[in-house]
């Protein structure tokens, strides 16, 4: 900036809990707060690839003590009735996430009938083909792991 | 100030490209992950057999194709995590500072370092 500003705007004093007052902006809060629910998923699936490189991957017969790191995180750690308690509010998180996102997805993204038309696609046809997707994404995860079981 | 330039152009297109498909990997992967997560802390499995058992996650993160899924869904959901607590500081009424940037923005980068590295440890072990 090449001149001294003398702009002295008035910034009106806001309580940390404005949003607890009105629904809309509590509905608005809570879904902020999915991020930091999803982040706990994060670092429990990190916590997990980690224990399992800390096992020893050399052995040539895995027993339960070489394997001891990863087998604390899936049975101690997963097992723990407050993890389990905490993974599902996680995974209601996630769901309502999901809607939100999938709800908010065509006001971010503008998708046209065809390129020489102004005229957009109906919003619920970008909304629907996302639930087509994510019951897909969540078809294959599931199948995939179930599959290939041991 | 100037904007648009080359000197001065825009970051933020490459985050909310991460943020953009991590929202989607949340929104479409996350939720049968956590399925996969709590079936199997009720199951409790045990070195061989039943779901993420050793053997298990040892065929998931000795495929590559696997191993780099996991990764990019990991990664992609840290990246949109960081950047949206980022921008509800200024809604906590907390200070969403250069400092706050770098802590939260290099916690995902870290994150998605920290899991290719170790991923990339595993196969390399497992091959």
């Amino acid at each position: 900036m090449s001149e001294k500003s003398f702009r002295k705007p008035y910034n009106p004093p806001i309580e940390a809990t404005w949003w607890a007052k009105n629904p809309f902006y509590f509905r608005y809060m809570l879904r902020e707060g999915t991020s930091f629910a999803a982040t706990f998923a994060v670092f429990e699936i990190l916590l997990g690839i980690f224990l399992f490189a800390l096992s020893n991957l050399d052995a040539p017969i895995q027993t339960a003590k070489t394997a001891a790191p990863y087998l604390w995180w899936v049975q101690s750690f997963l097992g723990n009735p407050i993890v389990i308690v905490i993974n599902i509010a996680v995974l209601a998180a996630c769901l309502f996430h999901a809607v939100t996102w999938f709800s908010l997805m065509p006001k971010a993204v503008r998708v046209f009938m065809n390129k020489n038309s102004t005229d957009r696609l109906p919003d619920y046809v970008t909304i629907i083909g996302l639930y087509i997707a994510a019951a897909v994404g969540t078809v294959v995860v599931l199948g995939a792991a179930f599959l290939s079981l041991p | 100030m100037k904007h648009n330039t080359p000197e001065h152009r825009s970051d933020e297109p490459i985050y909310w490209l991460l943020f953009g498909a991590g929202g989607m990997v949340l929104g479409m992967i996350f939720p049968a992950v956590l399925i996969l997560l709590i079936v199997a802390g009720i199951m409790q499995p045990d070195l061989n057999e039943g779901l993420l058992s050793f053997a298990h996650v040892k065929s998931m993160l000795g495929n590559w194709l696997s191993s780099l899924a996991i990764f990019v869904c990991v990664s992609l959901a840290a990246w949109h995590c960081m950047h949206r607590i980022f921008h509800s500081l200024h809604d906590l009424r907390l200070p969403a500072t250069k400092l706050a940037w770098f802590a939260l923005y290099g916690a995902a980068a870290c994150i998605t370092f920290v899991a290719l590295g170790l991923q990339f440890l595993i196969y390399c072990k497992l091959f």
